[in-house]
């Protein structure tokens, strides 16, 4: 029958054939599943043969359930299938499911190769599906949907990717394996064949001239069930010959885990016979190796340790030495074997006999010895032996070791060097050390602190008494000290001491504190100093004396002829005044002027002897308000007889307006004379001309100012820093203490002596601070 | 005024010393003039009369030995009669070398001092005299002509008449001539007399450099 329409053709599906199609597809696919099992359970050959039995069965089996829906879709026309496609289909279908198996039963299945497998699958069941519908001829055009092809491609890898995922999972053998398989072949089948009728669904049949029908074939009712039946068969085969592989295989796997089992339990026990063996084996063998290992670190140990390090055989005579040894040294080993050691000894330390007894003794001994550098120093070194004894005691070997002590033994001696410097000059300085502990006790004192107090330490710490209180009797000055003592500050303090004979000697004393909180005094008995000092004083004061009466001694011709003048004009006119009294006529207003003149002259010689006594009495200063003019006045009448006696022009210029100073004018008056005398003196070595003394005071502010100047060579500047100094003098017969005393009496008088000028004669001056009216 | 028939000058830098010696001495009836310092002395003029010096040894700028060599440098041959308040032996010597009448150390007796005053107007009043003999006799001499003077001088020198013509190449009364002419202007009594005035013209001579 031809049908011209262009309306597709209306297809009906047999439901009872498309629930055989379905079923068909679930025994495929549960075969596939066991085949999987058995094609990763194989190896080799037998696994090639179960992979191409296992795709012959499947291909066989995904074909036919093909076939079978075909079959169920039936069209309102007669359709008859070209057996050469179908059979293509059926190469298809093997290849794709040789594939899956392949995949599937792989070791193990990563997402490349889950992904290749599912899309190489996906593509053969679609191919087949697609290569199974074009073995149709029908009097219809086939038309396909695209978007429904496209979406049966996609379930068809879909499909298969789940199907390998689930087909790797199970085709271990486990207890649940057949219904898991079941299940898995149920969904697996159910998705082949949704994908089959999803791309029946795509394809419409549009009427057509009848196909060409060569090689095809109409399918029967009967063909139809024979293909099921056949189909069913090879799968049941498939199925069977797997089980029964399965099923010896896992009789093989029975037997062998017995085996395995009692070899297992035959090792346990033969370890268990022998676990002590073993275990003595591993300890030896440890225990060599670490004999072994430490034998192989030894010699580097022994060359690298900062230490010279020898053998010796039970005599001394060396069979070992480090590399430190010979590179020390500088000797090559063979020198310094046997007794070879001995000459890089200093020949101070080279007693063999000594040595050798030491070796002789067989105790660990210690010595200390100069050994000879390469570079021909010698140097301190430790040396420490050691003998090693086998169980009879006797010595078998001698370690030891030689460890360079050179900068410890400079260091040594430097610190004894230093402790005996310290320790001579505690034993032999002139000076008192004491060092007391915290709480103040003596802990120690030098010979010169015990000569000079009595008191010796070895007394005091036996005795047990405080030496405080013998030293400073009295509580309140002990207590003083004490607070001293504690204070520390380092300043220099007088103290009075009690000394053991009774004697109070003073002490000059500073303390310090050290750092551990004890403190150390020194002190130095100045008492003798003291004495001395007062002594000199006197001295002084007798220079002081002696020079006054020098200077009188100098100046007794000047006042011899000072009271000869007076003494002169009296008995002049006394003479005269007898004469007249003898004379009948006398003159008597010539006669009573001589006599007041007598008495003038007198009273005049008077003056002079007292002045006189005031500079020869030495006493303490008498201090008076005074006129400075008036003492340069007198000491100028005093000297007026040497200045022309020099031929010196004597010119004063004494202020009228001077406020009144207090001193003693015996010893200002010294001063004056000192300053004139010095100024003669000066005067009279130079040649220059005129010669003159100018001698001027002045008011000057709070102070009196005088000035004695001269016309002589003036003074040397580098004689002008001392000429105040005591026993300095320019003078042959001068004892230079002039100066010196006059610059002393200024001081005592608050003012201040002081050489102006050097040049063109002599400056000095004197300044004296007025009394300040109250 | 006028003039004092002698003046004793004193020196002394002591007003009061100076006042009692012009008392005293003045007592005696001399004429006393007083000065502080040897340079007043020596500023001031003195009339030449019989006089002499009372001189204090030290004295203000010049002292009084300087005075007294500087006076001998002067001629001026005043007798000078030191004092002092004490003088050493050195000083005294020196002092007394150099023509002093006296050296007094004061205080002085008042007699020593009066004594050594006369002494000294004494001294001055005989050099004075025989200071104007000598001077008469000069004036004789230089009267002479110069060949009495050649005559007299042979005579004095112990020469005969004749020897003396001999050597002057003259006759014998010729030499009589002048030699008598010279006695009678030479105011000579005797031989012996013209030669005492001749060595002493010589003397006088060697006193003064002659101008």
């Amino acid at each position: 029958m031809t049908v011209s329409a262009i309306v597709p053709m209306t297809g009906s599906y047999d439901y009872s054939e498309v629930a055989r199609s379905v079923l068909i597809a679930i025994a495929a696919s549960y075969a596939a599943l066991d085949l999987t099992g058995r094609v990763s359970a194989a190896r080799g050959q037998v696994r090639l043969a179960w992979l191409s039995g296992g795709a012959v069965a499947m291909g066989i089996g995904i074909v036919a359930m093909h076939l079978k829906g075909m079959l169920a879709f039936h069209l309102p026309v007669p359709v008859a299938y070209h057996w050469p496609t179908i059979l293509a289909a059926l190469l298809v279908a093997i290849f794709a499911s040789a594939v899956a198996l392949y995949v599937a039963s792989r070791h193990k299945m990563g997402w490349v190769e889950a992904s290749t497998g599912s899309l190489i699958m996906g593509a053969g069941i679609a191919s087949l599906h697609y290569i199974g519908m074009a073995a149709m001829r029908l009097p219809a055009i086939t038309r396909y949907s695209p978007l429904l092809v496209t979406g049966s491609v996609l379930l068809a890898v879909l499909f298969s990717l789940i199907a390998l995922l689930m087909a790797f999972d199970l085709r271990e053998e486990t207890k649940w394996t057949v219904p898991r398989r079941l299940g898995g072949a149920i969904l697996m089948g159910g998705a082949v064949s949704a994908m089959h009728y999803a791309g029946m669904a795509a394809t419409s049949f549009i009427p057509a001239s009848p196909p060409d029908l060569s090689h095809a074939v109409s399918i029967s009712a009967l063909g139809n069930n024979a293909i099921a039946i056949v189909t069913l068969i090879v799968l049941v085969a498939a199925m069977v010959t797997s089980s029964v592989d399965r099923r010896a295989s896992a009789e093989v796997g029975r037997i062998n885990r017995e085996l395995e089992r009692r070899v297992a339990e035959r090792t346990l026990d033969l370890e268990a016979a022998n676990q002590a063996l073993r275990r003595e084996i591993a300890h030896r063998q440890r225990a060599e190796e670490d004999v072994r290992r430490s034998e192989d670190r030894l010699p580097l140990v022994i060359d690298t340790l900062p230490a010279l390090v020898w053998s010796k055989l039970p005599d001394g005579s060396a069979d070992f030495l480090n590399q430190r040894f010979r590179e020390y040294t500088g000797l090559p080993t063979e020198e310094g074997l046997g007794w070879g050691w001995m000459k890089e000894f200093h020949p101070e330390d080279r007693a063999e006999d000594e040595w050798r007894a030491a070796f002789a003794a067989g105790e660990p001994f210690e010595r200390e010895a100069q050994l000879r550098r390469a570079d021909g120093a010698y140097r301190w070194f430790l040396l420490r032996a050691v003998p090693l004894r086998d169980e009879l005691g006797n010595v078998v070997k001698w370690y030891g070791t030689s460890t360079d002590i050179e900068d410890r033994k400079r260091a040594e001696d430097e610190l004894r060097r230093q402790k005996e410097v310290l320790q001579k000059i505690f034993e032999n300085i002139p000076v008192m050390i004491a060092l007391m502990g915290e709480d103040g006790h003596v802990e120690l004192v030098n010979p010169e602190w015990e000569r000079t107090v009595g008191w010796t330490l070895r007394e005091i710490r036996e005795q047990n008494f405080d030496i405080y209180a013998k030293l400073f009797p009295d509580p309140q000055y002990r207590q003083m000290v004490l607070d001293v003592v504690a204070a520390s500050t380092g300043e220099w303090t007088d103290l009075k001491v009690r000394a053991r004979d009774g004697r109070v000697i003073e002490v000059a004393a500073a303390l310090v504190h050290l750092s551990d909180g004890s403190t150390l005094g020194i002190g130095k008995d100045i008492t003798e100093w003291r004495s001395t000092q007062a002594a000199l004083q006197e001295a002084q004061d007798e220079l002081s004396l002696i020079t006054r009466v020098q200077a009188m001694g100098e100046l007794a011709a000047a006042i011899a002829h000072e009271v000869n003048q007076p003494l002169t004009a009296i008995v002049t006119n006394a003479n005269y005044s007898l004469r007249q009294l003898k004379d009948s006529t006398p003159n008597l207003d010539e006669l009573r002027t001589a006599i007041e003149e007598i008495a003038n002259d007198g009273a005049r010689a008077s003056a002079v002897i007292s002045r006189i006594r005031g500079l020869l009495v030495k006493g303490t200063p008498r201090r008076a308000e005074l006129d400075i003019n008036r003492i340069i006045q007198e000491v100028t009448v005093l000297l007026r007889n040497e200045l022309s006696r020099n031929h010196v022009y004597l010119s004063t210029e004494l202020a009228s307006n001077l406020l009144r100073v207090h001193g003693d004018p015996v010893q200002l008056q010294q001063v004056l004379i000192n300053l004139m005398m010095n100024a003669l003196d000066a005067i009279r070595l130079s040649p220059q001309q005129p010669r003159k003394l100018l001698i001027r005071s002045e008011q000057k502010a709070a102070r009196v100012v005088i000035r004695v100047q001269d016309s002589g060579p003036g003074i040397e500047p580098r004689l002008a820093d001392h000429i105040f100094e005591p026993f300095f003098t320019t003078k042959a017969e001068g004892i230079g203490m002039g100066l010196s005393i006059s610059h002393s009496i200024i001081e005592s008088h608050g003012g201040e002596l002081s050489l102006v000028s050097t040049s063109q004669g002599a400056l000095f001056e004197f300044t004296l601070p007025v009394t300040m009216n109250e | 005024m006028n003039e004092p028939a002698s003046i004793v000058f004193v020196v002394d830098d002591d007003p009061s010393i100076r006042r009692a010696l012009k008392r005293l001495i003045e007592s005696v009836g001399l004429y006393v003039e007083l000065f502080g310092s040897a340079a007043e002395f020596t500023n001031s003029t003195h009339p030449d009369v019989v006089s002499c010096l009372i001189l204090d040894i030290r004295l203000p700028g010049i002292s009084g030995l300087d005075l007294q060599r500087k006076l001998a440098e002067a001629k001026t041959l005043i007798p000078i009669i030191f004092i002092s308040a004490h003088g050493d032996v050195p000083m005294t010597v020196r002092a007394m070398k150099a023509g002093a009448i006296e050296f007094l150390t004061k205080p002085f007796r008042d007699q020593d001092l009066l004594d050594a005053v006369q002494v000294a107007l004494e001294r001055d009043r005989t050099r004075r005299q025989r200071e104007g003999e000598n001077a008469t006799l000069r004036e004789r001499f230089e009267s002479l002509s110069p060949r009495e003077r050649e005559v007299v001088a042979l005579v004095v020198s112990g020469m005969l008449n004749k020897q003396i013509a001999a050597e002057i190449g003259t006759t014998e009364n010729t030499v009589k001539v002048h030699r008598s002419r010279a006695m009678e202007k030479m105011q000579a009594q005797s031989l012996a007399d013209l030669v005492k005035m001749v060595e002493r013209l010589k003397t006088t001579e060697d006193t003064f450099t002659s101008p």
